[in-house]
């Protein structure tokens, strides 16, 4: 495996529900240290391609290499086996439980095993909760808090933690910044911005084009089942945005011609 | 890791419930001793209310998971009177060995609970639906079993000892006499592994750089749970010492509440109770938990029935009526959520004790039994106001 090989490939991916064509033969690649941007209008497939990436879904057509090599996906366990690890917009916590509970939740570090009962080993996983959390710069006070006492910002880091803890290849971020404050939304960014600088991989699915534009190095968007722009971020905003809202309602469709000239 | 004063006392609000329960607790024991002569905190008198308590408390503890995984079971009563009935059968009729006897009651409980746990896992059933047929089975089942004989006595003296016997004491040697040995010497035990385990503990945390409670109130703490488990101990030995039925409770107590905080399954009770959705996104099965907790639920209403019937020493036709709604109730005095999540093992058990100390105190004290009634109702709406209104102050 070479640097060049991407982390991620998925060909000619197929998906449909009942009557309706979900996802029309897309291609995505993400190389290694790349943060892309999926955005579409809704039902535009972006959730659907990461949920097939995540093995919540599995697809009718196409294949999916992971650094190369193919692999099959049944469910997201087999996802996070392969190292692809989601970040749900609801961000899926349990807000009874701690930190460090919630960092670690499913995946547990045991001590020892009694007959069925795992000896979980709460100092580790405590320390590594803190590392982690330090690692994306976050202020908690203490991984012994309890979910529900943390700002949104604060719960973002806590489900981004869990999805570094297991070396992870992939991060995949649904909507990281939907319904957060403007404060919050700074501080979810400058995760994202340390996680690439750390070396992570990433796809950020988002609405928020400024967001997109902010952290990451190329964008894909979709439409209708299709992939109809793949690009790097470059320019100033606006000229992005006039761009990027073309593709999205339809306005510029050129996806194959831009593609064929290059 | 330094913790801001704030976070310290939003960790210590959480902490406000439990210890409000155990400062209830002392205030109802000082009251009744005081309107009752001294005749609550007598030796006889607390090994009863102990021996009276166990069988609910043992309920409440199962209850206590039911309820934290969002469920609720209502047939436990009627089941527990149901497999005391077996249990007396067993015994007298089909002249099974105590050793027989009490292996097949708690698998017989064990099965109960799997199938309820089928109905609500796998059926989808509501537990309150399902549970509610299971009290009208158990009931109806109670009274089949028992319509010929009517009440079932049971003369198996090592059966009988598990509810109503006292574990045996060294022979006088001279000093001490009239005391309980072997309950002192227990108590000492107790103390020593209790203030072994903290100071451990809290080593532990200081040597990971973890914030660690001021050192003169981790010693105040000791002095007064050392000093709660020496009193007790005292007055137990001052009778005739520890009962089975508290060892086999304190045994209950220590596994389950073990069970529930150091270990896998105990957290991911917790988390499907918190999010069943995140808990099966992060590979926990639902199924699998609601399985384990009322398989969980079905042992321990088994050694309730067998508690219950042997501190009776007898089964009869209405063992069991209530049992559920004194344990649900047990439950929620002792702090877990309705809505699911939270409750704590240790906690279920301060609420069936405090649950029983004000039904024997009011009778030692001659009170009507409809003012019993009132003043438990008020108790439990006290205590469900405290925990939504300290829930609500975040």
């Amino acid at each position: 495996m070479t640097e060049a090989t991407p982390v991620v490939e998925m060909r000619n991916i197929k998906k449909s529900f009942a009557a309706v064509q979900a996802l029309r033969g897309v291609d995505l690649t993400l190389s290694h240290n790349e943060v892309l941007g999926l955005m579409g209008d809704n039902a535009a497939g972006k959730s659907t391609l990461m949920k097939v990436l995540s093995g919540a879904y599995i697809p009718e057509e196409g294949e999916i290499l992971i650094e190369g090599k193919k692999v099959h996906m049944s469910n997201p366990l087999d996802a996070r086996r392969l190292g692809i690890e989601m970040v749900y917009q609801d961000l899926a916590l349990a807000n009874n439980l701690d930190v460090t509970a919630n960092v670690f939740l499913g995946r547990e570090t045991v001590s020892a095993k009694i007959g069925p009962f795992g000896i979980m080993d709460s100092e580790h996983m405590e320390q590594e909760a803190d590392r982690l959390l330090d690692r994306l710069k976050i202020k908690i006070p203490s991984v012994r808090l309890l979910v529900e006492r943390l700002s949104g910002g604060q719960r973002q880091a806590v489900a981004i933690a869990r999805a570094m803890a297991f070396n992870s290849k992939v991060i995949i971020m649904d909507e990281p910044t939907a319904a957060l404050s403007v404060a919050a939304i700074s501080e979810v960014l400058d995760m994202i911005r340390e996680l690439k600088a750390q070396g992570a991989s990433i796809i950020i699915i988002s609405h928020r084009l400024e967001d997109i534009y902010a952290v990451s190095d190329r964008l894909i968007v979709m439409r209708q089942g299709r992939k109809v722009r793949d690009c790097a971020i470059t320019g100033n905003l606006d000229d992005f945005r006039s761009g990027v809202v073309a593709y999205m309602i339809g306005a510029r469709d050129d996806f194959a011609e831009v593609t064929a000239n290059g | 890791m330094p913790v801001s004063f704030k976070d310290s006392l939003k960790e210590q609000t959480r902490n406000i419930r439990d210890y409000g329960m155990y400062i209830a607790f002392i205030l109802i024991a000082i009251f009744f001793t005081a309107t009752t002569k001294g005749l609550f905190v007598s030796s006889r008198n607390i090994g009863n209310l102990v021996n009276a308590t166990s069988y609910i408390a043992v309920l409440a503890i199962g209850m206590t998971l039911v309820i934290v995984i969002r469920h609720i079971d209502l047939s436990v009563g009627f089941l527990a009177g149901t497999l005391g009935a077996v249990a007396a059968m067993s015994l007298k009729y089909w002249h099974l060995p105590v050793g027989v006897t009490i292996p097949l009651v708690l698998a017989l409980g064990v099965a109960a609970g799997l199938a309820t746990g089928f109905l609500v896992a796998q059926m989808r059933i509501p537990a309150f639906v399902a549970t509610l047929a299971g009290w009208l089975l158990y009931k109806g089942v109670l009274q089949l079993v028992t319509r010929s004989t009517g009440s079932i006595s049971i003369s198996n003296d090592t059966f009988n000892a598990l509810g109503s016997g006292n574990i045996p004491d060294i022979p006088n040697i001279g000093f001490l006499s009239g005391v309980h040995k072997i309950t002192l010497l227990l108590g000492i035990i107790a103390i020593a592994f209790f203030i072994r385990g903290e100071i451990s503990k809290r080593r532990k945390t200081q040597s990971y750089g973890f914030e660690v409670t001021p050192t003169n109130i981790f010693i105040l703490k000791l002095v007064l749970l050392s000093a709660v488990i020496a009193g007790i101990t005292w007055i137990l030995a001052g009778y005739q010492g520890l009962s089975w039925a508290a060892v086999i409770l304190v045994v209950i107590v220590l596994f389950y509440a073990y069970v529930t905080t150091r270990t896998t399954v105990g957290r991911h009770i917790f988390a499907v109770g918190g999010n069943p959705e995140a808990a099966q996104l992060n590979g926990i099965s639902i199924k699998k938990i609601t399985y384990l907790v009322f398989g969980s639920m079905g042992l321990l209403t088994g050694l309730s029935g067998i508690l219950y019937a042997s501190w009776l020493r007898s089964a009869t036709t209405i063992a069991g009526t209530g049992m559920e709604l004194d344990a649900i109730a047990a439950a929620f005095v002792g702090g877990a959520a309705v809505s699911g999540g939270v409750g704590k093992v240790t906690g279920s058990i301060m609420g069936a004790l405090v649950m029983a100390s004000l039904t024997n105190g009011m009778n030692l004290m001659g009170a009507d039994i409809s003012v019993q009634y009132i003043v438990r109702a008020l108790v439990l709406a006290a205590a469900v106001i405290f925990d939504v209104a300290t829930r609500r102050k975040k």
